[in-house]
């Protein structure tokens, strides 16, 4: 009698076996190609290889969960190093590997660049990190955008001084002194002149200083003299990539003191490579991005909470961060979206892809990041459903801050006070 | 008034980075008349060498630099052999195809192996800085600086005085006539190569403990070591020297005055400025970059 169990249950759990195996086999019958292109030589590449690890994830994410309209989804990959090779690449994913979508960039120099060519080609671009606001106003009907733009960033920023940092720095919004630096790219200019204008217009900041400069510059001594000329209570300062090291670095020399430093986007002091050259001499700092450690994932949506924790412990399997990186965030987010897209869709056809876009309608909370969808005509998705978040440098890591509601951490050094003193 | 004195001070320890570099180009183009582009390539596998020697063995960057220098010399007398011999009799454009060719070659040697992801070399005195009569200077920096001086120094003198500098000298004022007095062109190219490629694998090493490490590090300090060479006079050392200053008391002076978005506009348009008035260069020999050839 007790062997016949035995055989039941073996038997069963066979047949359950088979039938998942059925399931997937039928799920994902055949594969589907899109085109990745991201910097992965160059001055770009290590932002570019970490958002390819964040595309790579949840591709792999996708694929356990029924592919993209039912099919495996593929890779075919690009080497973005400059907007002319993003362009040539662009079209080769197009005409030689002959996907109908490209997703990418990353970068604002470059995404303008590959969306033209991908729409001389007629496929669909699917950006998910690039900030330059010209990327959605250029009437293209092949271009989406799932991150806020660059002006969304600057909104932001002004949002977190005047409604966080004023009270705590004891003062009116317009007693503030907030000097203004910044990479000259489209991305630093976009960020900054937006943060700029609505500091002044909605809020009466009191601009002391603003500064454009390269971001592979060698040396930022003078511009760190004229900042302390100017005595501002805040630094808004959007950097690119190594610069944010650098600046910190001769600030820190140069004994330059400021209340606060307020920074957007995933590279600069939203990088990790921050943390990795300054550990706890790095504390201080806050980053506008994707939410990070301490943030409640509780707070999302039943169906955010479900693929936030997936996508975490996936990022977590395949690289040992806790929590993962502003790159894999965007990516990953982004991709995620284009799936829902694709399984509403059901096609890649342009017409029936952009009618899917448009009518997708997600609360914030809703998927990965925590990220809501509602796409505008332009092809950009809302500033309001893409809730971004503060980060602060805290023990060598980025852990959320603001909004408070949304985080178990809270900022701290308000104001930054000396060099020392931030351990 | 008050901020002069930091000025001139970053103008110095900026310019120390630039000479560093551009001694090894301006020795390598004096003697050789190549043009080398992959000299920003060998400054980053000289900060790789120093990154490794600090996780690996827990070697100081200056210990580095001096059990370092043999390997480094004998990685640029390889790379003579194995890339640029039998190349040094072609004309200027295989030269330059050649020397672009290894410069992509060891960005993605360096890419592969090493990743694109950005290291450090965090020593224990990486934030002591020396302040003093107003100035505050980083220590790495200054080291930087002295060891330029010193490099330049040691070559000028090394030119000058030495027997093999004098045979160097001889072959890059005409080649054949060297050839014919009995001189191994050969391998004093080899060995011009070889020291010009130390001095800048030297420069990495001294830089990592400032800037962090990846592989297209390079292309962010050579640009403006080729200026500072050409400036300087091709083939001059003390002119590399005296001309990297310049272009960082541009730099820095311009920075803080106009603008630091006018930086590259400044130096720039002083470079064709001075090569309208001089072409050959501030100290530069008339035709250098034909002589011998």
């Amino acid at each position: 009698m007790r062997h016949v169990k035995w055989a039941v249950v073996v038997g069963l759990a066979a047949l359950a076996v088979g039938a998942v195996g059925a399931l997937q086999a039928q799920q994902l019958s055949g594969e589907y190609k899109i085109g990745v292109l991201e910097p992965l030589t160059g001055n770009l590449a290590a932002e570019g290889k970490r958002h390819l690890e964040g595309y790579e994830i949840v591709r792999d994410l996708i694929n356990e969960r029924g592919g993209v309209m039912g099919k495996k989804l593929v890779f075919a990959v690009g080497d973005a190093v400059d907007p002319t090779v993003a362009a040539s690449e662009a079209t080769r994913l197009a005409t030689r590997e002959g996907v109908k979508i490209i997703t990418g960039t990353f970068s604002s120099t470059l995404c303008g660049a590959a969306s033209e060519a991908a729409s001389r080609q007629n496929v669909i671009y699917w950006e998910t990190s690039c900030v330059d606001p010209r990327f959605s106003k250029r009437g293209l009907k092949n271009v989406f955008r799932t991150e806020i733009d660059g002006t969304g960033f600057g909104w932001y920023n002004v949002e977190f001084i005047a409604k966080h940092l004023a009270h705590r720095l004891g003062k009116k919004t317009s007693e503030l002194r907030i000097a203004y630096l910044s990479e000259d790219s489209s991305y630093g200019q976009s960020v900054t002149e937006s943060a700029r204008q609505r500091a002044k217009q909605e809020f009466g900041m009191q601009e002391v200083a603003a500064e454009y400069y390269t971001f592979t510059t060698n040396d930022l001594t003078p511009v760190i003299l004229k900042l302390r000329n100017a005595n501002p209570d805040i630094l808004h300062h959007i950097a690119r990539n190594q610069d944010a090291i650098l600046f910190w670095r001769q600030a820190r020399e140069q004994n330059f003191e400021v209340k606060a430093v307020v920074h957007a986007g995933a590279t600069g002091y939203g990088s990790p490579d921050f943390g990795k050259a300054f550990g706890n001499d790095g504390n201080g700092p806050f980053a506008l991005l994707e939410p990070g450690p301490g943030v409640i994932i509780d707070k999302f949506r039943p169906e955010g909470q479900k693929i936030e924790r997936a996508f975490r412990d996936a990022v977590k399997a395949r690289t040992g961060l806790d929590s993962p990186a502003g790159g894999h965030q965007l990516a990953g987010g982004g991709l995620w979206l284009l799936k829902l897209v694709l399984d509403a869709a059901k096609s890649d056809d342009l017409d029936k892809f952009r009618a899917a876009v448009m009518a997708m309608d997600l609360p914030v909370g809703s998927a990965i990041n925590g990220w809501g969808v509602k796409f505008d005509e332009a092809g950009q998705n809302s500033n309001a459903r893409v809730q971004h978040y503060m980060l602060q440098w805290q023990g060598g890591q980025l852990v959320t801050v603001w909004p408070e509601e949304f985080t178990t951490n809270r900022a701290k050094w308000i104001p930054l006070g000396a060099w020392d003193q931030r351990k | 008034m008050h901020v002069i004195p930091q000025l001139l001070a970053s103008t110095i320890l900026l310019g120390g980075v630039y000479a560093l570099i551009a001694v090894g180009l301006t020795l390598i183009f004096g003697v050789m008349r190549v043009v080398n582009f992959a000299h920003g390539e060998f400054l980053m596998l000289g900060m790789y060498l120093a990154f490794w020697a600090f996780t690996l063995l827990g070697l100081d960057p200056y210990v580095t630099l001096v059990l370092g220098l043999p390997l480094i010399f004998g990685g640029g007398w390889l790379s003579y052999r194995l890339v640029m011999r039998p190349v040094i009799h072609a004309s200027h454009n295989v030269q330059v195809f050649t020397t672009v060719g290894l410069s992509i070659a060891l960005q993605a040697l360096a890419l592969v192996l090493w990743s694109a992801d950005s290291q450090f070399v965090r020593t224990s005195y990486y934030a002591v800085v020396v302040r003093f009569g107003g100035m505050a200077l980083n220590l790495a920096q200054i080291a930087a600086f002295v060891v330029a001086v010193l490099f330049t120094a040691a070559l000028f003198a090394f030119m000058r005085w030495s027997y093999t500098g004098k045979v160097m000298r001889a072959t890059a004022q005409d080649r054949h006539a060297a050839s014919l007095m009995g001189i191994d062109t050969g391998r004093v190219f080899a060995l011009t190569w070889a020291v010009g490629i130390t001095c800048v694998g030297a420069a990495g090493v001294l830089l990592a403990p400032i800037y962090p490490v990846y592989p297209s590090v390079g292309l962010q300090f050579v640009l403006i070591a080729y200026v500072a060479v050409v400036l300087g006079g091709l083939g001059d050392m003390v002119g590399a020297l005296i001309a990297s200053l310049v272009v960082a008391f541009v730099e820095v002076v311009g920075s803080y005055v106009i603008g630091t978005a006018w930086k590259e506009v400044l130096y720039l348009l002083l470079f064709i400025a001075i090569l309208v008035i001089r072409p050959a260069g501030l100290f530069g020999q008339r035709g250098a970059e034909v002589i011998g050839t």
